[in-house]
């Protein structure tokens, strides 16, 4: 029975060990070691995070806001949380910075060859979510990305969730990361079906603007994403309510107030002497 | 790691005289998130048959699309629809061969085939095992509603009786399960094709019990005081 | 990141870039050696410094150096930032479920002599910063005097005045990194290695 479902197999297993490993390993066991060993394991880059997106009457708003955060301390205060995956989709990653990354980075190219073999189409956002979530089911929920996918295909606006586990949601209005709730809050109360732009807009901000104030790993700025049959329009820092309060204080040292050893001039490598090299003859 | 997506659910289905009536809540939670209020557990298998999904929301969606693409194969291989325990076997089998990954898939495959005038309710839970019963029922939700699906099924109902058992059932579940909640959606197949019906909302989803005596009083004292 | 200690700065000025680390190398309170330098030169306007296992942090180096032959030999010219920041933060991720215990620190001039520094976490979360990056076993004190003492445009000179005072005051408090500092101004005519006196204590 296997045979006549082409590369599926029925009998055996559904792809969760057949692949080939992506990952190494090597070092995986002495890590091991040495943390029994009683050395602290490096924390990941986290994006404690709020993301969300609405469909409106034209298209799609997805938000973010801009912290990235390492343990307690605030690791990047402007960073970009909505990824490109296609001109058509982008999507807002929280979850372990890396794999937020990384994960989007592959869909985002491998969609990216799709175009090439077929006569550039326009990529669906079906196809980026069945690809995020079979990465991510593989993984079984260790690659730990939530996202939010959002994008305007041949069947109009689409919004979809993902888990890091690998399932997912399709939506009119969704919320992800630490914030989620927060953001959730604002979308529960102020969401109507077929808004304009512009009020899909500020109910996104708002929602960002709620994790931000409200959830602590979440925090300075929001960036916009707006997704329509026309194109994408990408609103970096639309909105910065978080300017930095006090003015940097001019803190100047004189020369010399670092105390210096030694210091010399290094030799560049990159600087090629030709001794006694001619004009080149051009022509005859 | 953070919570895993899972459908605390509860789903019925049910075989009646001319058909079959399938029935879930739409609550999905992670910890005690609801992740989303008004999913679609009920998710189409082929023209005929539909998954009804509870346990882990990734296991059960992998399932789903596998199963849907092994159904299209099939159809274009035989040039003919899918028939219902076709679609259930193949539902099993991905359950059966994978039962260490799929550790969280409890389904029920349910459907209508037109060429055998012939309803057909599954239940597959997890481990792979495949039952053909008249009616079944899964989710967490389901533990408290054996009683009353015991005592309220008939052999061949009508299609409102149907479709009333099932819709009670679920919203019975609803109140007492926090797993379960959201709106109560109903699909019913037969030969005339595929019904969806939607309770949503406090007024048309069937109240029991206290909730029920709770909202009379208040009703009854107000009126008391408006008179 | 706490085995060894350290610490590592890189900062923009205008035109310029600099980046420097301290010199201690120790297993945990032991101290090992008061002369070792974290940081690597990748080509004239590129260096890549490194904190966190020192074992790890010398394997990635020779990595480096090796993947950057290749690519020279390849391509006959020199990487640019962005492309040697996107190498590193692949081969940090490669090994996603057994990675190297190292944050890199990237600083460089690009084709039009623009810095460009970013920070990575040790399985290649790319941070690019505009200001400042810092890591090492005591990244928030370097934060803090970072954030307090940078400021735009600065010339090669106050650069260095700045980053030194920066690595100098940050590592005062950490019992694991200082025993001094090196720092390295990347101009776009040439490289200026200092070597800086702290307290050896």
């Amino acid at each position: 029975m296997s045979s006549s479902y082409g590369d599926i197999n029925v009998s055996g297993g559904i792809g969760l060990d057949s692949e080939s490993a992506p990952f190494n390993l090597e070092l995986a066991r002495r890590n091991s070691m040495i943390e029994r060993q009683g050395m602290k394991l490096p924390r990941y880059l986290k994006t404690g995070t709020t993301i969300c997106g609405v469909v409106y009457a034209n298209g799609v708003v997805l938000g973010a806001d801009t912290r990235s955060t390492n343990g307690d301390t605030v690791a990047d205060k402007n960073c970009e949380k909505i990824h490109y995956i296609a001109p058509n989709i982008y999507c807002c990653g929280a979850g372990t910075a890396a794999d937020t990354e990384a994960t989007t980075n592959m869909v985002a190219s491998a969609l990216n060859m799709h175009r090439y073999g077929t006569n550039g189409r326009t990529s669906r956002v079906i196809t980026a979510l069945t690809m995020l979530k079979s990465h991510l089911f593989k993984y079984q929920g260790n690659v730990s990305a939530a996202l939010v996918l959002g994008g305007f295909d041949i069947n109009g606006p689409h919004l979809f969730t993902v888990y890091p586990h690998g399932s997912s949601d399709s939506l009119p209005y969704a919320t992800m990361g630490s914030g989620s709730l927060a953001a959730m809050s604002i979308f529960e109360a102020g969401y109507k079906e077929n808004m304009t732009k512009e009020e899909a807009m500020k109910l996104v901000a708002d929602a960002i603007k709620s994790g931000v104030f409200n959830d602590l790993g979440s925090g300075s700025n929001v960036d916009l994403c707006i997704i329509t049959k026309e194109g994408k329009e990408y609103l970096r820092n639309y909105e910065c309510p978080n300017p930095r309060p006090y003015a940097s204080q001019s803190f100047s040292f004189a020369k010399g107030t670092t105390p210096v050893l030694r210091s010399t001039m290094l030799t560049l490598k990159d600087v090629v002497v030709e001794e006694g090299a001619d004009a080149m003859e051009v022509g005859a | 790691m953070p919570h895993a997506v899972s459908t605390g659910t509860t789903i019925v289905a049910v075989e009646y005289a001319g058909g079959v009536v399938i029935g879930a809540d739409s609550r999905v939670s992670t910890g005690t998130y609801i992740s989303n209020r008004a999913s679609d557990k009920i998710t189409p298998l082929s023209d005929n048959a539909f998954l009804l999904r509870s346990g882990s929301a990734a296991d059960t969606q992998l399932v789903s699309d596998y199963v849907r693409h092994m159904v299209h194969q099939h159809e274009s291989q035989l040039q003919r629809p899918i028939d219902v325990p076709t679609v259930a076997n193949l539902v099993m089998q991905i359950g059966y061969n994978n039962k260490n990954a799929l550790s969280a898939a409890a389904m029920l495959v349910a459907g209508y085939d037109a060429a055998t005038r012939q309803g057909h309710v599954y239940a597959v839970p997890i481990g792979g095992t495949m039952v053909r019963q008249k009616y079944a029922i899964d989710g967490s939700g389901s533990i408290f509603i054996y009683g009353y699906c015991d005592s309220e099924y008939k052999d061949d109902m009508t299609r409102e009786e149907a479709e009333s058992f099932v819709a009670e059932a679920i919203a019975l579940a609803m109140s007492t399960d926090g797993s379960s909640g959201g709106v109560v959606r109903l699909v019913t197949v037969n030969e005339d094709g595929i019904f969806r019906r939607l309770h949503a909302g406090d007024k048309s989803v069937p109240r029991f019990g206290e909730e029920k005596d709770v909202h009379k009083d208040l009703t009854d004292k107000a009126n008391a005081m408006q008179t | 990141m706490s085995y060894n200690g350290g610490a590592v700065i890189a900062m923009t000025g205008k035109e310029c870039v600099a980046i420097a680390c301290d010199l201690r190398l120790g297993i945990q309170n032991q101290t090992i050696a008061t002369d070792y330098r974290k940081v690597f030169r990748v080509h004239d306007k590129l260096f890549v410094g490194l904190s966190g296992l020192a074992t790890d942090m010398q394997t990635l180096s020779q990595r480096f150096a090796f993947r950057h032959n290749l690519y020279k030999l390849r391509e006959e010219r020199n990487m640019k930032p962005t492309t040697f920041a996107n190498l590193v933060s692949h081969m940090l991720y490669e090994r996603r479920f057994g990675p190297y215990y190292a944050e890199p620190v990237i600083a460089g001039l690009d084709e039009n002599n623009q810095p460009y520094i970013t920070g990575m976490d040790l399985i290649g979360a790319m941070a690019p910063a505009s200001d400042f990056v810092v890591a090492g076993s005591s990244s928030e004190s370097l934060f803090g005097v970072c954030e307090s003492f940078w400021k735009p445009d600065m010339d090669a000179e106050t650069l260095f005045e700045t980053l030194g005072q920066c690595i100098l005051t940050g590592v005062n408090r950490d019992c694991l990194a200082g025993w001094g500092a090196a720092i390295y101004i990347i101009t776009p005519t040439g490289i200026t290695a200092k070597t800086l006196k702290g307290r050896q204590d």
